[in-house]
């Protein structure tokens, strides 16, 4: 249980507090309702670049790291196709460093051409060391467009294409600041060895005073219901076969996500899921397998994804993962395997809990998704689901018509 | 209006000193170390074994060990283990090191005497069945190749065979071959003659109940765990030390190239050990240090950049690591050696000393937050058999530490001329 204090600002700020005496840290997050989502289709990676950015000098700081850590603090960010959040952990009696810091970022930035330009190199290498020099690193890079045929999820939040990084300019950056760093388009979240009534006067003092944007409003076009079934197939320098199969599920804030996501715990969550135990120890068709879902904030994938043996087919490989989930489909789970993941969706929920920097990143999410106190309903949601819920999720999503394969082919080289 | 140019005043509290709740052994020598805490009704139980792949008698068999001691017991199949560890929400980490083996739970209060029945079982009674191993073995060799097909990979496994030579356990680069070179005997050897109680220390944490140590006690204890006075000597290595070595791993398709740049030195347990890893800090040992600054902030040429001390029971080593495009890979060799080269000879300024004392001190406290760091924190001391004193001395030398101790220390353990250099892909 994560108990909290919640107050808006003037400017329309959200602010949250959770005091934990047991930690002699405080975290603070700030998160922004801004991901890929949001980008331009010709201007990809902006939001993951913006992030950098921020780091790189504001209105009255040059240097946001060198004072963080100064006051014994360490910082660090994320950019999802939905959020850019940042988060720092400090020492609980320098937390008023973590204001001053964020909401002079939040108040203007204040970057070189220069820093831009290196910036740019940074996410290229970036770029480079997680999607295209790793065996298998640009499979999201295929998938998405392949999934997606409207709605912005089409591209990764590294961006399309190294030469949409490559062309952002200094006036793409202000114009992006503007549009969605500001403050009703913000969370802040505070957890740790703190008061609420503190870090309230603490909000007020440091970002009260920053101008209230203007408002945006979500335009883009949401994913039309797949009619057929879609296929790529490629060739790549990879020692082995991997097949990728990905489904429409729901949004986030919506009921059926949880059965969804426990139909992915049923498949792969621990060794003796079902996949696991089939297909890898039983019928030793790969070497490793996977199902879990995208967990968007619009409607995301469930994917299941494996790596083959050598003398499984791609097709034997497709096969048996709709031998799966068509038992999903058919047959409703029994008591005890319910029950197991259950308890282990429980168990990863308080696991989370165990950490100042988690709960107030969480507290920031689910105040996005509606109301942070989701967080302390997350383990009832869990458990108030069927086996008929399961059943009839997993109908709705498994039908071959709605499939997106992708078949990563090894490309036999001696 | 508030004045945003002055940073808000601030202070770095002294940590309280790590003391543990307590300390006790089991009837059979067992110690048994409890550290108490945390918001959340959570216990973890480490058992830490003194025995890691340094103890193996061929490649991968600790590893293995480790890995497949939930993989069926006398009673129990793999499977029936897996359902009971998933059914109670268990987590079982393994953590098979060069001089350890860590084999840990994670585990839920109102769960822990049931888990517990099966973690002993798993612990004392593993049948290392030869089909299990089999699956292992064939799955780890495909996870070998794909890394092996990765830049930072190569260079991490040819940076240790040239630092301690191929028939040195710290810096054997394992085969393809040597996934077909083990069976179900050599684990059942590993596991009696090492994964015994002389060998185990347990170190528990979270929020612990007052049952706790006659628990432990009568699932650890001498009347269940009966057999393990083997008393084996110790295995012992000679280093092959060619000094300064140069090597490039040619992957002609790469776009980035891995560099490791390093060389041995001292451990945990010398006298200068918490000077060098200060002095390793402001080098590459957070976001403000100075590779950081140079490669990343300032050139643009990596993604990351860091360095760090590895402390090993017999040895240990410094290396610098980074990935870098292919184009620049030169370039940012040379920029690495230079700032070795100005670590020894430039002094830090005061406010450059002054933030690498303060984030040291605040990362210092960050790494004692909550139960679970703390046990990590104490396990470092238990393997190194240091005092946790060694934590106040740390502090103590922290604040005392002086731009010239810096630079002398750098230049008696990181000389630039001294370092052995690996790059996997191409320049």
């Amino acid at each position: 249980m994560v108990k909290f204090e919640r107050q808006t600002l003037g400017n329309g700020l959200r602010v949250i507090a959770h005091r934990d005496t047991s930690t002699p840290m405080a975290a603070v997050n700030v998160l922004y309702d801004v991901g890929a989502r949001d980008e331009d289709p010709d201007k990809t990676g902006f939001a993951h670049l913006f992030e950098h950015l921020m780091f790189e000098g504001s209105v009255n700081i040059p240097d946001f790291d060198t004072q963080l850590q100064n006051a014994g603090g360490e910082n660090n960010a994320f950019t999802t196709n939905d959020i850019t959040n940042y988060y720092n952990t400090l020492p609980a009696q320098n937390l008023e460093t973590a204001f001053w810091l964020e909401s002079d970022r939040m108040l203007g930035l204040a970057f070189s051409e220069e820093k831009l330009a290196v910036q740019k190199n940074v996410v290229v290498e970036e770029y480079r060391q997680s999607y295209l020099n790793q065996p298998y690193g640009d499979v999201w890079l295929l998938l998405r467009p392949l999934a997606y045929t409207r709605h912005p999820y089409m591209w990764p939040t590294i961006g399309k294409d190294i030469s949409q990084i490559r062309d952002a300019s200094v006036d793409d950056v202000r114009h992006f600041f503007k549009k969605f760093y500001h403050p009703a388009n913000a969370i802040l979240t505070v957890s740790g060895n703190v008061y609420p009534d503190h870090v309230f006067r603490l909000a007020e003092k440091w970002f009260g005073d920053i101008p209230a944007g203007e408002p945006f409003v979500r335009t883009f076009e949401q994913e039309p219901v797949q009619k057929a079934q879609r296929r790529l197939s490629v060739e790549r320098h990879v020692p082995f076969d991997q097949i990728f199969m990905a489904f429409h599920t729901c949004g986030r804030a919506v009921n059926e996500f949880y059965a969804t996501d426990l139909l992915s715990d049923v498949l792969s969550n621990g060794s003796s899921s079902r996949l696991v135990q089939r297909l890898v120890k039983e019928k030793r068709m790969f070497s490793e397998v996977n199902a879990y879902i995208t967990g968007n904030i619009d409607k995301g994938l469930f994917v299941v994804t494996g790596k083959l043996h050598e003398e499984t087919t791609m097709e034997a490989a497709e096969r048996a993962f709709f031998t799966e989930l068509e038992l999903l489909k058919n047959e409703p789970l029994d008591e005890r395997e319910l029950q197991k993941i259950k308890n282990k969706a429980e168990a990863s929920h308080i696991y989370s809990e165990s950490n100042v920097m988690a709960k107030a990143i969480n507290l920031a999410y689910y105040e996005l998704l509606g109301d942070a106190e989701l967080l302390n309903r997350q383990t009832d949601l869990y458990f108030s689901q069927t086996a008929g819920m399961l059943k009839e999720t997993a109908s709705r999503l498994f039908s071959p018509e709605r499939a997106t394969v992708l078949n990563y082919h090894a490309l036999k080289t001696i | 209006m508030i004045n945003r140019q002055t940073p808000p005043a601030t202070s770095l509290i002294a940590p309280l000193p790590f003391s543990l709740s307590g300390k006790h052994r089991l009837s059979n020598n067992v110690p048994v170390y409890l550290i108490m805490g945390g918001t959340e009704d959570i216990v973890r139980i480490e058992l830490l074994f003194s025995a890691g792949s340094y103890f193996q008698h061929k490649p991968l068999v600790t590893y293995s060990a480790a890995s497949l001691l939930k993989s069926g017991t006398s009673s129990k199949t793999s499977r029936e283990i897996s359902e009971i560890l998933d059914f109670y929400g268990a987590f079982f980490q393994i953590d098979a090191q060069k001089d350890i083996v860590s084999v840990s739970i994670f585990v839920l209060q109102k769960y822990l005497e049931p888990v517990l029945e099966l973690f002993q079982e798993i612990i004392r009674e593993p049948v290392f069945q030869q089909k299990e191993l089999d699956i292992f073995l064939r799955n780890q060799k495909h996870q070998h190749i794909i890394n092996s097909r990765k830049v930072a990979h190569l260079a991490r496994l040819y940076f240790g065979e040239q630092l301690f030579g191929q028939h040195h356990p710290y810096g054997y680069r394992l085969r393809k071959s040597d996934f077909e070179k083990i069976n179900r005997d050599d684990l059942l050897a590993f596991h009696n003659q090492w994964l015994q109680p002389r060998k185990l220390s347990i170190i528990v944490s979270g929020k612990l109940p007052a049952n706790l140590p006659q628990l432990l006690e009568n699932h650890f204890g001498a009347t269940k765990w009966k057999r393990g006075e083997n008393s084996q000597p110790e295995p012992t290595f000679a280093v092959l030390d060619n000094g300064r070595q140069k090597l490039l791993i040619q992957k002609d398709e790469a776009l980035q190239s891995a560099i490791r740049i390093g060389k041995r030195t001292i451990n945990r347990n010398h006298a200068d050990f918490h000077r060098l890893a200060i002095t390793n800090a402001l080098l590459g040992g957070f976001f403000g240090s100075r590779l950081m600054k140079k490669i990343r902030q300032e050139k643009g040429f990596t993604y990351g950049i860091n360095s760090a001390l590895v402390s090993l029971v017999h040895d240990g080593y410094f290396f610098v690591n980074t990935q870098v495009g292919v184009d620049v890979c030169q370039e940012a060799i040379d920029q690495i050696y230079q700032e070795l080269k100005k670590l020894r000879t430039l002094p830090a300024s005061p406010d450059e000393l002054q933030t690498l004392k303060n984030y040291m001190a605040g990362n210092f406290l960050r790494s004692f937050d909550g139960p679970f760091a703390q046990a990590e924190r104490f396990r470092e001391m238990l393997v190194f058999g240091l005092a946790t004193s060694n934590f106040d001395q740390f502090l103590l030398e922290l604040k005392n530490c002086t731009p010239e101790t810096i630079m002398q220390t750098a230049a008696q353990y990181l000389h630039e001329d001294s370092m052995t250099e690996v790059v996997a892909g191409k320049y």
